[in-house]
Order: structure tokens, then C-alpha cells, then sequence
């Protein structure tokens, strides 16, 4: 049921390690027809799904035969190998490879369930003071040479982490939860993007019988604040935690509804008309307080 | 301080709820939101709409201290420092925090820095002035690696600490899908100051910035009236999750004590 916890020190592998590990490489595709899309999976506020929506939505679009790589940013609190269940497969990580330890192809690691899905994994005894901007940006332009979605799983925070995250994307996805203060968190941080993007919207963990009530923020509430093209809604399910601790997402799960409104999310990612979100009850009671949080953006 | 590593394990709701626990028993407590640049803390106490200073101004000596704390006004002895919404978390030094929870300390009985999440420039201005610190996870892998990596730092920097986990859901830990309070103290290695049930009402209060302790009738109230007093040294047994009333469910989170 629950997995045993790594030891940091087993992603702490010297150089000499690395010629061992070179022989258990798998095969990583090389060139796509066209450069890639960066895209960056931010929110500001911790804990509302990036990760999760990382993972589901990286399982998805390789599912779709897309040739997909998720890079973990949150150096030091890394979590979505665990989220992937390959964290026992984590041998050099982010770092490794921007300080030319290893090479890219001996940091990627293979998803154990598709030939088209790697990760890219964080160092998890290190700082994220550690990586450098431009590093980071080069190796983001790499990786698009070779994948055709490079997903980057962004920290929570604004600071160096976030920074780092963004800095080689060219699109970013904004995780929100219908929370008041996650809405002023993922406010914050459209105003920090580039203000040539046009980051999407996706809500998280929305509970219909609590906006239906009138006690959480509808669709509605969210996006008459951020104004975002809406990408997605997730409704709330134990299920989530079940599957994290497991490290198998939804998404590759053909019973779960859940797991069917990750694989709308790519479908629309790869610019198929999808149809718009059903979770979607209206509300508006809590407009008028949201409205006195925004008065300078929205 | 009140740290987790995580995002959204409820560092902020633990800092509001404790505050107001141990300021209705009485006590003079200052909260501070450490979150330069992403606070939250005013809106969960519903205080958004008073603030006229912040963390980065009293630094900086553009006002005093007193002008900048906002007391709250279902309790008499309870007050808010909020942080800049519009400055960088390295706008403020370890320095200057140290300082600033020296002064602070004065003034009331506890000070609460409520930590932003991860563990870079923000993390350590909120551990320089902390001399003890709670930690919040709640039972999940991901949760509990972070808090993991953050109880070494503490421990690394001579920070006593103790367990507040979050979001328990009985039903999940009865049929092996959640881990137990137990599961996560093992794990951690840290000795445990709370256990709270997940609880739907609490997103509702953060939306409303009523406090869930405000609720007398909502079981949360109780949990974080015992924390408050075990906090200040009492021995208070753990509430039992399964008592009637609750889930309906037979079956123990925790040995008796």
C-alpha cells in the first residue's frame, strides 16, 4: 500500500556511477519534426495540484502517442517522481546534467508505463539557489529539440524556484484550487508571467455540492477574477491521494472520471475541440469579496 | 513557527486557528505572515481590508511597529503583522527577522510566524527569530517527504519541533489508503502536538475569514483548544477520531496517551 521512503543519498550518485548506469539506459526518442512546447505548471500557492496536474496531464498526452518530458523545478522538495511511482529509479537528477555530471540521456528516466513519457527528476539535497537561470533556460531549448511537450512541474512560491521554472517555458498552465486565497495567489503570479503569454486555466478539486451550497467558489467566481482561457476543472476525489501514494495517475486509469477529464485537458492541449467543462455550477456569492482583493488587475 | 515544506498543507489555517485558540484562553498572541509577496493570513482572519502597514515597512522603519499590528476584532489579545503583498521575500533579512520576533516577543505571550511554503529565502527569515517550531503535514507521501526535509533543517539548526497532521481522513486510514497519525510520527521521527480531522467547513471559514475556532459547535474547535493548551506545556490526551458522534466508525487512530 504505502512505499517505503527514499534515502536522499541514493540521488546523490558520483560521476564514476554514471558509466554503471550507462548501461541500462533506455532509448530516448531524438528529434521531433518541430520544436516543442515549454510549458510551465505554476500556481504561487503550494498544494493546489501542480504536481498532480503535471503528472496526469504528461500521462495523458504521452497516452495520445505525444513524446512527452516533465521536468521537476522544485529542487530540494522534489515530488513528482513519487507522484509517477519511479522515485526507486531516480539515479542523477536537474542538476547533474546543468553541471554536466551526466548527460541528458543518462538523467532521463523512462515512465515504467509508456515509451514516450521521461522525467527529468529534481536534486532533493540541494538548493534551488543552486541552478543558474540561463542553465536552466538552455537545457529547457534541449529538451525541445528532442520532445514534442516538456511539461515543467514549477515550486510553490514566487521566489528563485518560480523564477528558474519559468524561465525556459514558453506557455504556462495556472493551477488553481476554488479557494479564496489561491485565487489571490494565481492572481499574483499571471501578473509575474511574460505579458505576451496567455497562460490557461486549470481549476482543481472543485466540490460541486459545496458550490451548490454556496460554501466554495464556483468556475464562475474564479475566472470572473483571473479571466484565463479555462482549460480544464477537476472535481475532488480521495481517489487523488490513493493514486499519489501509489504513484499511478489517473490519468492512464480508463474507469476514472478523473482520470477522463485529464485526457480532455490534452486533447485540448493538442488544439482538438473539446467540449467545454460540465463541472460547472454557478455561484457568484462571493464575487463581491473577491472583487475587493483585485481591484488592480481584474 | 509554523513550517511544512508542502504548499497548502495548512500552514496559514494552523497559524490563524492556534492564534485564536490560545488568544480566547487568554494569552497575548502576534501573528506574523512571512509570506512576502503571497499572503494569505489576513484573509483567512478576515482582516484583508484593514491593512495599512506591513512586515517590509516596519523593517524598514517607515512606521512602528504598533501601527503596523492589526488587532483583531472578535479577540481582545490577538493581533496580525501582514506581510508586503507587492515586495520580494528577499526584501527582508535573517537579520532584520531575528529583530523584529526579539521585539515582538515583548509585547505578547506568543508569536506565531506563519512560514511560506518551500525552503528557500522565505523559509529562513521565518526560522531566524523562531525558537521553536510546529510542523504541519498532512498523511501523504508527498507531504511527508517535504516536511521530512524540513525537519532535518530545523533539526540542523538546533530548533525544537513538534507534529500538527492535517487533514486526516478516518475512513481512508481504516480501509489502508491514507496513512495513520501513527504511520506519520514513525516516519518523521517527532513527537506529536496535534492530530486534525479534514474537515469541509474549514474551506468555507478561510472563504469567510471566520477562524473555524469561532464555530464553537465544529469538533475543530475542541482539537485546536487542546493544541493551544498543550502548546503551553499542559498534558491534554488526544481527541479519539472515532468517538460517536464523529464518523460513526469504530476504530482508533491512537493508543490511549
Amino acid at each position: 500500500m504505502m512505499r517505503a521512503f527514499e534515502s536522499p543519498a541514493a540521488s546523490s550518485q558520483t560521476v564514476g556511477a554514471a558509466g554503471v548506469a550507462r548501461a541500462e539506459l533506455e532509448p530516448v526518442p531524438q528529434r521531433a519534426a518541430a520544436r516543442g512546447r515549454a510549458i510551465v505548471i505554476t500556481s504561487g500557492k503550494g498544494g493546489v495540484g501542480k504536481t498532480t496536474t503535471t503528472a496526469n496531464v504528461g500521462a495523458a498526452l504521452a497516452a495520445a502517442g505525444k513524446r512527452v518530458v516533465l521536468v521537476d523545478a522544485d529542487v530540494g522538495l522534489r515530488n513528482l517522481d513519487i507522484v509517477l511511482g519511479l522515485e526507486s529509479r531516480v539515479k542523477h537528477h536537474l542538476l547533474d546534467v546543468l553541471e554536466e555530471k551526466v548527460t541528458l540521456d543518462e538523467a532521463l528516466i523512462r515512465d515504467k508505463r509508456s515509451d514516450n513519457l521521461y522525467l527529468l527528476a529534481a536534486a532533493q539535497t540541494r538548493e534551488k539557489e543552486d541552478v543558474i537561470t540561463a542553465q536552466m533556460k538552455a537545457l529547457i531549448e534541449t529538451l525541445r529539440d528532442r520532445f514534442e511537450f516538456v511539461l515543467i512541474d514549477c515550486p510553490a512560491g514566487i521566489e528563485m524556484g518560480f523564477k528558474n521554472a519559468v524561465a525556459g517555458a514558453n506557455h504556462a498552465i495556472i493551477v488553481c484550487t476554488p479557494e479564496v486565497s489561491a485565487v489571490r495567489d494565481a492572481d499574483r503570479v499571471v501578473g509575474l508571467l511574460p505579458n505576451d503569454w496567455r497562460p490557461e486555466l486549470i481549476i482543481n478539486r472543485l466540490r460541486p455540492h459545496l458550490v451548490k451550497k454556496g460554501k466554495m467558489l464556483s468556475v464562475e467566481d474564479v475566472n470572473g477574477i483571473l479571466r484565463l482561457p479555462l482549460l480544464g476543472v477537476i472535481a475532488d476525489e480521495p481517489n487523488v491521494i490513493v493514486a499519489t501514494n501509489k504513484g499511478e495517475p489517473l490519468a492512464l486509469d480508463a474507469t476514472s472520471e478523473t482520470g477522463a477529464a485529464y485526457r480532455a485537458i490534452a486533447a485540448k492541449i493538442c488544439g482538438q475541440d473539446v467540449a467545454a467543462p460540465t463541472v460547472s455550477l454557478s455561484g457568484g456569492s462571493f464575487l463581491s469579496k473577491l472583487g475587493s482583493l483585485f481591484g488592480g488587475r481584474a | 513557527m509554523i513550517t511544512s515544506g508542502k504548499g497548502g498543507v495548512g500552514k496559514t489555517t494552523t497559524s490563524a486557528n492556534l492564534g485564536a485558540a490560545l488568544a480566547k484562553r487568554g494569552h497575548k498572541v502576534i501573528l506574523i505572515d512571512t509570506d512576502i509577496g503571497l499572503r494569505n493570513l489576513d484573509l483567512v482572519l478576515g482582516v484583508e481590508k484593514r491593512i495599512v502597514f506591513d512586515l517590509v515597512e516596519v523593517v524598514e522603519g517607515r512606521c512602528q511597529v504598533r501601527q503596523a499590528l492589526i488587532k483583531d476584532k472578535r479577540f481582545s489579545s490577538l493581533w496580525l503583522l501582514p506581510a508586503a503583498q507587492t515586495r520580494e521575500k528577499e526584501s527582508v533579512s535573517e537579520v532584520q527577522m531575528k529583530q523584529l520576533v526579539v521585539d515582538l516577543a515583548e509585547l505578547a505571550d506568543y508569536v506565531i510566524i506563519d512560514c511560506p511554503a518551500g525552503i528557500e529565502h522565505g523559509f529562513r527569515n521565518a526560522i531566524a527569530g523562531a525558537l521553536e517550531a510546529i510542523v504541519v503535514t498532512t498523511p501523504e507521501v508527498s507531504a511527508i517527504r517535504d516536511a521530512d526535509r524540513v525537519v532535518g533543517k530545523l533539526t540542523d539548526a538546533g530548533i525544537p519541533l513538534r507534529l500538527i497532521v492535517n487533514r486526516i481522513r478516518p475512513e481512508m486510514v481504516k480501509t489502508g489508503d491514507m496513512m495513520s497519525v501513527e504511520d506519520v510520527c514513525e516516519i518523521l521521527q517527532a513527537e506529536l502536538l496535534g492530530a486534525v480531522p479534514d474537515d469541509e467547513e474549514v474551506i468555507d471559514s478561510t472563504n469567510r475569514g471566520e477562524p473555524i475556532v469561532l464555530d464553537e459547535t465544529n469538533r475543530l474547535a475542541a482539537i485546536y483548544d487542546k493544541i493551544a493548551r498543550r502548546l503551553g506545556g499542559e498534558i491534554v490526551p488526544f481527541t479519539n477520531l472515532s468517538a460517536p458522534g464523529f464518523i460513526g466508525r469504530l476504530f482508533t487512530l491512537w493508543k490511549a496517551g
